[in-house]
């Protein structure tokens, strides 16, 4: 049996029953939710490759936005008109890995793109992601156990034994790596999954967009899907260059890394799930002006939606913006286990994040 | 169709003792190495295992048997069918769930529990299989906290904690987990390479297939050939195969059926699928040929 076939064999077991299962007892925006969601987290876009990802999102905007791809390949949809330009922007990218070379017994070699510990990516499955199609291989465990977060450098075994071999394969130096990943519902509204880190950004500022109500915006919104947030904030930086002094206020749409866990400290980062967005006041890039926190509190009120006020690490797309004079007012969700392959959610977050992102855009 | 071809096929459509077992196998391993069967709960796979083999019976310890032939000599062909996982040790009260090993004397690989940090996992309750994950420090949180150059020891199951998204212990008792449920890594069997498939104890399921073709493939036995895939294996000093023996021995002669495999006891334990093809043709003549 050739590996295409193999992977036919495979489906069987892959597709693990109950994964979406109580998706029919959801309230609708739950389920909208995970039905947007879902599909931006089953889909791979290592930074500087978010192409399939811009792809979902293009397919997934409502038949009336009009979007454009900048040359480093942010998103853009522009609604309404007149000052003071809003911008909210979240990032398509995730972290992963890039080949930098092939060795003469067919190993990759890789290195890392975004901050995680490797450690979380040794001995599983991995996926090459080739120029014409994903080949299949194994991160090689290594042969120690000293440390815990940081093993050697880590190498992907694609099946092979030479450099031609590997090469025959279609894999080359530059092609990026993740590990499969797959959307799973938990108890209650809950779900796992990899790169909801900033998936559910993305999927909360569609989900917004297309319950835009856009009789009533009183000057423009500009929502951006960003590139290379994970290595630098780089997309984020070409559009803060490009809107120049315009913007008002730009608002990062990204994870608020939550201490809701055994394992976390509790002197920041206090955020549980399930309780709504979080204005993300203070992280490693910004820092909120009260003024500006106590304003979207009170749309968050008027509106009913629901927000937290915390803060995190991280940095956000955002922070790029204020050297330009923009105020950078951050809206995160709480998110467990930030860029490890079991992140966990609560999809009524997303629902509030994009309530709140809505609420933002039309009363603010 | 060239001559070669058209040869080899005609041979193999008159000739019953040559059969073709790689599609058999493969199917048969990637749907064992999908199974889990934590040591002394295996419960599950040998349900499976009866359903997959008619005449097949569970004996009092839990491993399935089935006797092939009749008559002198009486021999025993076996493989091994549990694995080391875990069980649920406690429930905590704001929902997560703590872990106790089964097995393990054994492990080759040092980082094994660590393998769970930070991945998904499956519990096997009472109402179902239940999917979580367990928690792995974030790691926005963790930057500027170590300290530099300070150790950072390796992950061991006392540092599980199981999240299914549960909010309370009555949460989790509402998905039918208590003490004792089986859990293990979420089983994804992986194609890759030339016929490569990785997945936790893949070796020992890729035995088990092959043994289990065998069987399918209805060879002619010499007397008579107890098949059986034996339970705890991984715990308490084989006590599934030497039960086996005890109940229904004595054998002139035994084998168990095994797989090579590299990266054992890694999430990604990768055997080579012509390795059990291979291995079904020689249980096949060892069944049949005379001791």
């Amino acid at each position: 049996m050739k590996a295409t076939t193999l992977a036919l064999a495979l489906l069987p077991v892959s597709v693990v029953p109950s994964l979406r299962g109580l998706a029919a007892q959801d309230p609708p925006a739950i389920r909208d939710a995970q039905q947007v969601l879902s599909r931006l987290v089953e889909t791979y876009g290592v930074s500087g490759t978010e192409g399939p990802v811009r792809d979902q999102v293009k397919a997934l905007l409502p038949t009336w936005a009009k979007a454009e791809t900048d040359t480093a390949g942010n998103l853009w949809v522009r609604v309404g008109q007149g000052n003071p330009v809003v911008v909210f922007v979240a990032h398509l990218d995730e972290i992963g890995f890039r080949v930098t070379g092939i060795r003469d017994d067919g190993s990759l070699e890789l290195e890392t793109r975004g901050g995680f510990y490797p450690s979380l990516f040794e001995a599983q499955p991995a996926l090459v992601h080739a120029d014409k199609s994903d080949v299949p291989g194994v991160f090689i465990p290594r042969d120690s156990a000293f440390t815990r977060h940081t093993p050697p450098s880590l190498r992907v075994d694609v099946g092979t034994t030479s450099k031609e071999a590997t090469m025959a394969r279609g894999v080359s130096p530059g092609n990026t790596i993740t590990m499969p990943k797959q959307y799973v519902r938990l108890a209650g509204t809950r779900a796992t999954g990899r790169s909801f880190d900033d998936r559910v950004g993305s999927a909360a500022q569609l989900l917004a967009l297309r319950r835009l109500n856009r009789t009533v915006l009183q000057h423009q919104v500009i929502f951006i899907w960003s590139v290379r947030e994970e290595i630098g904030l780089d997309g984020a930086a070409v559009a803060a260059r490009a809107l120049g002094t315009t913007p008002r206020r730009v608002h990062a749409i990204d994870t608020f890394v939550s201490a809701d866990s055994p394992l976390e400290l509790s002197n920041f980062g206090v955020a549980p799930i399930g309780r709504g967005a979080v204005a993300r006041a203070l992280d490693n890039s910004s820092v909120t002006p009260r003024a500006y926190v106590d304003s979207l509190v009170r749309v968050a009120r008027a509106r009913g939606v629901a927000l937290q006020v915390g803060t995190t690490n991280g940095g956000n797309d955002g922070s790029v913006f204020t050297p330009y004079g923009v105020v950078d007012v951050p809206i995160g969700w709480p998110l467990r286990y930030s860029h490890s392959p079991a992140e966990v959610i609560d999809l009524k977050d997303v629902v509030s994040l994009a309530d709140m992102i809505r609420a933002v855009a039309e009363t603010w | 169709m060239t001559r070669l071809r058209l040869a080899l096929s005609l041979f193999l459509s008159v000739s019953p003792t040559v059969r073709l077992f790689g599609q058999d196998v493969d199917r048969l391993a990637v749907r064992f190495a999908g199974m889990t069967a934590v040591t002394g709960l295996e419960r599950a796979m040998t349900d499976s295992l009866t359903a997959l083999l008619p005449g097949s019976t569970r004996d009092r310890v839990g491993n399935v048997t089935l006797t092939l032939g009749q008559g002198e000599p009486k021999r025993l062909l076996s493989c091994p069918l549990d694995e080391v996982g875990y069980v649920v040790g406690n429930i905590l009260p704001d929902g997560f769930l703590l872990l106790r090993r089964v097995g393990g004397a054994r492990i080759t690989y040092p980082l094994f529990d660590q393998q769970l940090e930070g991945h998904r996992v499956t519990v096997f309750g009472s109402r179902g299989a239940v999917p979580g994950v367990a928690a792995v420090k974030s790691t926005h949180l963790a930057r500027g906290r170590g300290t530099s150059g300070s150790p950072d020891p390796v992950f061991t199951v006392d540092n599980a904690y199981v999240d299914v998204g549960a909010s309370s212990a009555a949460d989790v008792r509402g998905l039918g987990i208590a003490a004792m449920a089986p859990v293990s890594l979420a089983k994804h069997p992986h194609a890759y390479g030339d016929r490569l498939l990785a997945a936790p104890a893949a070796g020992r399921r890729a035995a088990c297939a092959a043994l289990a073709a065998a069987v399918q493939a209805k060879p002619k036995v010499r007397g008579t050939v107890v098949v059986a895939f034996t339970v705890q294996s991984l715990y308490t000093g084989d006590a599934g195969l030497a039960s086996v023996k005890a109940l229904l021995g004595p054998f002139a002669e035994t084998k168990t059926a095994s797989v090579a495999a590299r990266y054992v006891d890694t999430a990604v334990e990768t055997v080579a699928l012509q390795d059990a093809e291979a291995l079904v043709q020689g249980l096949v003549a060892w069944m049949e040929a005379s001791p």
